[in-house]
């Protein structure tokens, strides 16, 4: 009787401790809604744009498991097929799933990624023959400038570097979109490059571009042009397809090592840097890697092969 | 006490098959519980090698390897459930743990554990009916050809653990008898003296191996060596083992190992996975003793008369012969 009694009070105990540890049954409490976008082709093919209210234990994988059809390999954790679309080789080239959390590559898996609500989650299928590694990319603007990275929020920084008229019209977009934008870089600050390329490229992490999108992830690079630059659009295979004119400008994202993504607002003039600026937009940059922006047109990059 | 999963001869046919076939028959068995994942394969080769082992009289053994079979999957269980939080249906949140973060339990990774575990249940049975039903004695024969020296190594090593288990509580026994007052005998002095005997046991059994002719070489002792017998039972066991690894070979290739525990649990239940399933399970009869064929008794001849041996035979022997022979 007394051994009985020893025992309930134990796992009364144990009961007690566990949800006094934040422990109970079920998937815990609501954390508000993510946005969750599946493309292919480098977005150029939509395929769901769903809200998705997500719980305490929430991860991107259980949020993609919960609105789309999916099949998995390695335990679970690596997503194969997205809504039948699975990994393949067409025509030689490697396809597969890569996916983006507020717009910067996740450094682990799907299934470990646990959410706090408001992300924007983007799966995309795409040719990774150039590069199976893109840092970040624009297409979930006004992230990761609104709430930060990898749960954690970041402060932004606008590093003007001769941009003149591009940079307020830079801080204004980000503003409109309720981002306290620093006047200088702290550590740790996602940083906004705008300026001309012949300025913007002295910096590290910008100068990755001209190492191709194997080193920056962004399929655009800057050819010299008698005593200046030009922008060139380059194919999903990293091949220069598109020369664009002086007045083009280029929105794109890249990160260095593990530092915090840096967008850059550029061109070769101070026409195309302005051009570029004007881009930041939600309507203008949703689901792209990268932008160029040309006598008020815009073109995805990667550029489709002809 | 005799362990449950200890060879006792039983005149039955998984017990009189050779060795070969008596562990190919096993075998194949264990070979499909770690090809497939699907639980109505799994359950199926549970159940075949639990028949067998009832229908070889080795109950016994399989209900004990059950018994340790589920000890050891509850842990496996346990372990991919807190390790693992993978899958859609989070049952609950355990908080965040030392060295395993968050720690969420999902039914997906419950049912994963389960299967791990019921495949340990399934290996377990199937190694409980081997060992209970195949003469250790046996195998070793047939394994000598092939590693003669490890054949005996593995034959001294059967022979000398439960002799040295049987002299440990024969000194616990002694040490017990001295009284109650006797100061107890700790581990220590037990196990060197048992370590002493051991050796000197060693040493008795290297000079016996000596004078049997072990130390000579693998060609002279060979030429001594005899077949083993075959087993009229040998061919089922072959063909039932046969049967199932043909089978589950082909039912890898129709695509009848169907689970995947993440992102949800699906089991496939197809015509391919069902009939592999009833096969597997089918071929747990394979042991079973077949009441022997009555058979016609023949018509009784009346006996020949003894061919004659030679010209002393052709003639019955007068009086003279047999008062020869009485001289």
């Amino acid at each position: 009787m007394s051994r009985s009694r020893g025992t309930a009070v134990a796992t009364a105990l144990l009961l007690a401790a566990l949800a006094a540890a934040g422990c109970g049954l079920g998937p815990g409490s609501g954390i508000g809604a993510v946005k969750l976008t599946v493309t292919r082709e480098f977005g150029a093919v939509p395929m769901r744009a769903d809200s998705v209210e997500a719980d305490e234990s929430d991860t991107v994988m259980r949020v993609l498991e919960g609105s789309a059809e999916i099949s998995t390999r390695y335990g679970g954790g690596y997503v194969q097929s997205i809504d039948g679309v699975a990994e393949a080789e067409r025509g030689g080239d490697p396809y597969d799933w890569f996916f983006y959390v507020d717009g910067v590559e996740s450094p682990i898996g799907a299934a470990d990624f646990s959410l706090r609500g408001g992300e924007r989650i983007w799966w995309d299928y795409r040719d990774w023959s150039a590069t199976n590694h893109v840092p970040a990319v624009v297409g979930s603007w006004p992230a990761p400038f609104v709430a930060g990275y990898e749960g954690r929020e970041h402060p932004v920084a606008v590093e003007c570097e001769g941009g003149g008229e591009a940079c307020a019209l830079t801080r204004r977009a980000l503003e409109r979109e309720g981002v306290a934008v620093a006047t200088a870089a702290p550590d740790g600050a996602i940083r906004v490059l705008v300026g001309p390329w012949a300025r913007v490229r002295s910096d590290p992490a910008a100068a990755q571009v001209e190492g191709g999108p194997e080193e920056s992830g962004v399929y655009a690079d800057f050819e010299r042009d008698g005593g200046g630059f030009r922008l060139v659009g380059l194919d999903p295979k990293g091949e220069a397809t598109t020369s664009f004119g002086p007045g083009a400008g280029l929105v794109a994202a890249t990160r260095r090592y593990e530092g915090p993504p840096v967008w850059l607002v550029t061109g070769a003039t101070p026409a195309a840097v302005r051009a570029a600026a004007g881009l930041l937009d939600p309507a203008r940059l949703r689901d792209h890697y990268a932008v160029a922006s040309e006598d008020g047109k815009e073109t995805s990059l990667p550029v489709e092969a002809p | 006490m005799r362990s449950p999963f200890a060879y006792v001869p039983r005149p039955r046919p998984l017990q009189a098959a050779s060795p070969g076939a008596a562990v190919a028959y096993l075998g194949a068995l264990v070979a499909v519980a770690f090809l497939y994942s699907s639980p109505p394969v799994l359950f199926a080769v549970g159940f075949a090698a639990a028949l067998a082992g009832r229908l070889a009289g080795a109950g016994g053994a399989v209900r004990s390897a059950v018994r340790l079979g589920l000890a050891i999957a509850l842990p496996i269980v346990i372990v991919n459930v807190l390790v693992v939080d993978r899958g859609e249906t989070v049952l609950a949140r355990l908080g965040e743990w030392p060295l395993l973060g968050q720690v969420d339990v999902t039914a997906e990774a419950l049912a994963d554990g389960a299967v791990f575990g019921l495949r340990a249940v399934v290996v377990m049975i199937a190694f409980a009916v081997y060992s209970s039903c195949v003469d250790p004695d046996r195998v070793l024969r047939a394994l000598r050809p092939l590693a003669g020296r490890s054949a005996l190594t593995a034959t001294l090593v059967s022979r000398l653990v439960p002799v040295a288990a049987a002299d440990a509580g024969r000194l616990r026994d002694a040490a017990r008898l001295r009284g109650p007052g006797a100061a107890e005998a700790g581990r220590a002095p037990l196990a060197r003296r048992l370590l002493a005997g051991s050796l000197d046991r060693a040493v008795d059994v290297a000079a016996t191996l000596e004078l049997r002719g072990y130390g000579l070489g693998p060609s002279a002792r060979r030429r001594g060596q005899r077949r083993l017998p075959r087993s009229r039972f040998d061919r089922r066991f072959h063909l039932a083992a046969a049967l199932v690894l043909a089978a589950a070979i082909a039912g890898k290739l129709a695509g009848a190992d169907g689970f995947d525990a993440y992102p949800t649990v699906t089991v496939g239940l197809g015509a391919s996975t069902v009939a592999l399933a009833a096969l597997v399970a089918a071929s747990g009869l394979a042991p079973l003793r077949w009441p022997p064929a009555r058979r016609q008794p023949r018509p009784v001849a009346p006996a020949p008369a003894p061919p004659p041996r030679g010209p002393a035979a052709a003639a019955p022997p007068t009086a003279a012969d047999v008062e020869t022979a009485n001289v």
